[in-house]
């Protein structure tokens, strides 16, 4: 490659010499500052004193010399008078050159667009981080939701074991739960001779025999879709067409009571099966919801107490019906008619038993 | 006069030149600026027997180690390695440019630093991870140039460290 003619050499030197603000140290062969030029003022060296060590003038410098491979260049050291140069060193025989090349505009140009990069970066990760975050805390919240809910339904299935479905759904919103129903039919039953024999077997035994007598009238309870009101000692308290109404109440009370005293033949107490009595009558009740913290669901009226009444007259593994159960359903079954006879505060009543 | 360079490696926004600035002039800024290029500053440390110069190059932080510029490491006699606690990415990143250096230029004494221990529940770093480094002989800090916090123990460290 030739040479440029001296004119493009001249011209490019002091192109360099004025744009890049060129300044120059000379440094002996013992490391002290030999000679100093160009624009040395520009980088803050004008105070660099000749004849004296170079490393403890130029900080940046030290562990830079003596080194073997030069030249070498470092690009965009920024001083501590602000101007940011290339710094270049090279060397002769005898010495040392360090030279500087202005690289301030350089310098700021490149930072615009690097601080822009970095902070478009550093805004990808924090979204990133905070996705994260959003993603673990609904993570979170859906677990404990998941733990709500199941808390949930099992208050409310501990309220349905109380209360009627429909019952448990109102009293949510309801303060005060009495309700009339012009049509049920209601069912006592207890255990015969109970009080005798529990004291015979025992309170273990009494408490499984119990158990066992309750437990199949819910089962009952549910299949003829009647409601088990509640027990009161080996006594329980069925009724049918309630909280919803239906026509068939009676028969469908029926068909519980027959088969109630079927499944207690199949139950042993104190060497002989559990003898049932049970009493049914149909009318008109109130029902409604007592108590505040201790809810329970009850019925009310005449019907309630003629039906009781009933229950206590039947003879043990009878079924006795009011005279008003048996025009409701007593087509179905078989009955027979009993003697008229006089209930402790109804006076005299006409009752049947029901067969089958 | 004893004179030392050192250097700082990390990648970008670690917070290497909020640590010079808080070991050398004891102030902090939220602004973040980013470095290009080198900066350099000068601290003297007093030790119990000695007063060592740290001549502190604030290397621009790299998202690309690739690029990073090894001829700004020469003559160095100790790295203060910085990582952001709360960006694990960082750490890798520092620990790559250690063994870059060294390389090159040979084994020499750092320390690493964890910065940003203020924002503590941005936090990514495990203790465990931490623990395991320190005993295979990592001298480590949790700095934190906002506060302060362990930026002059680390510095002193590595004096004590490279004027051995």
């Amino acid at each position: 490659m030739d040479e440029p003619p001296n004119e493009v050499r001249h011209w490019l030197y002091s192109f360099v010499y004025n744009d890049r603000s060129v300044a120059y140290v000379k440094i002996d062969d013992q490391l002290l500052v030999a000679a100093k030029g160009g624009c040395v003022d520009h980088y803050g060296l004008s105070s660099l004193r000749i004849g004296e060590s170079v490393a403890e003038q130029l900080a940046f410098i030290e562990g830079l010399l003596p080194y073997r491979d030069l030249p070498f260049h470092i690009p965009m050291v920024e001083l501590p008078s602000g101007r940011v140069t290339d710094l270049h060193l090279f060397s002769d025989s005898a010495c040392i050159w360090l030279l500087f090349l202005d690289a301030t505009a350089e310098h700021d140009n490149k930072r615009r667009i690097q601080q822009k990069a970095y902070e478009m970066t550093l805004l990808q990760e924090r979204e990133r981080q905070l996705n994260e975050e959003l993603e673990s805390t609904n993570e979170a919240l859906r677990e404990s939701q998941e733990g709500l809910s199941r808390e949930y339904q099992r208050s409310e299935s501990l309220l349905l074991n109380i209360l009627p479905a429909s019952i448990a759904e109102r009293l949510k919103t309801q303060e005060q739960i009495a309700d009339n129903h012009a049509e049920v039919s209601v069912l006592f039953a207890d255990i015969v001779r109970f009080t005798e024999k529990a004291r015979s077997v025992g309170a273990e035994m009494t408490l499984a025999i119990l158990n066992s007598f309750f437990k199949a009238a819910d089962l009952l309870s549910e299949r003829h879709g009647c409601e088990k009101i509640k027990t009161i000692g080996d006594c329980v308290m069925v009724v049918a067409g309630l909280p919803v109404s239906r026509p068939d109440h009676a028969e469908a009370l029926a068909h519980f009571a027959l088969e109630l005293r079927k499944a207690g033949t199949r139950e042993s107490f104190g060497g002989e099966p559990l003898r049932l009595r049970i009493g049914i009558h149909s009318g008109p009740i109130v029902a409604g919801v007592i108590g505040k913290r201790r809810f329970a669901y009850d019925l009310w009226g005449d019907t309630v107490n003629l039906a009781a009444r009933i229950q206590t007259s039947a003879e043990p593994d009878e079924i006795r019906i009011s005279d008003a159960t048996h025009k409701l359903c007593g087509q179905k079954f078989a009955c027979d008619l009993l003697p008229e006879m006089e209930l402790r505060g109804a006076g005299r009543v006409q009752m049947w038993r029901l067969m089958a | 006069m004893l004179q030392k360079k050192i250097c700082m490696l990390g990648g970008f926004a670690v917070g290497k030149t909020s640590l010079v600035r808080r070991f050398v002039q004891s102030i902090f800024s939220e602004t973040y600026l980013t470095t290009v290029g080198v900066k350099i500053d000068k601290k003297s440390v007093v030790l119990s027997d000695k007063t060592v110069d740290l001549i502190l190059w604030d290397l621009a932080g790299e998202d690309d180690i690739g690029s990073f510029r090894l001829s700004y490491v020469r003559g160095a006699s100790g790295l203060v390695l910085v990582a952001d606690g709360t960006r694990a990415a960082t750490l890798p990143v520092a620990l790559t440019l250690r063994e870059r250096a060294e390389a090159e230029f040979g084994a020499m004494p750092f320390v690493l630093l964890l910065n940003k221990s203020d924002l503590v529940h941005q936090w990514k770093i495990s203790d465990n991870e931490i623990n395991e480094m320190s005993q295979s002989g990592f001298k480590i800090y949790l700095t934190s140039a906002l506060l302060g916090e362990s930026v002059d123990d680390a510095f002193i460290q590595l004096a004590s460290m490279v004027s051995k």
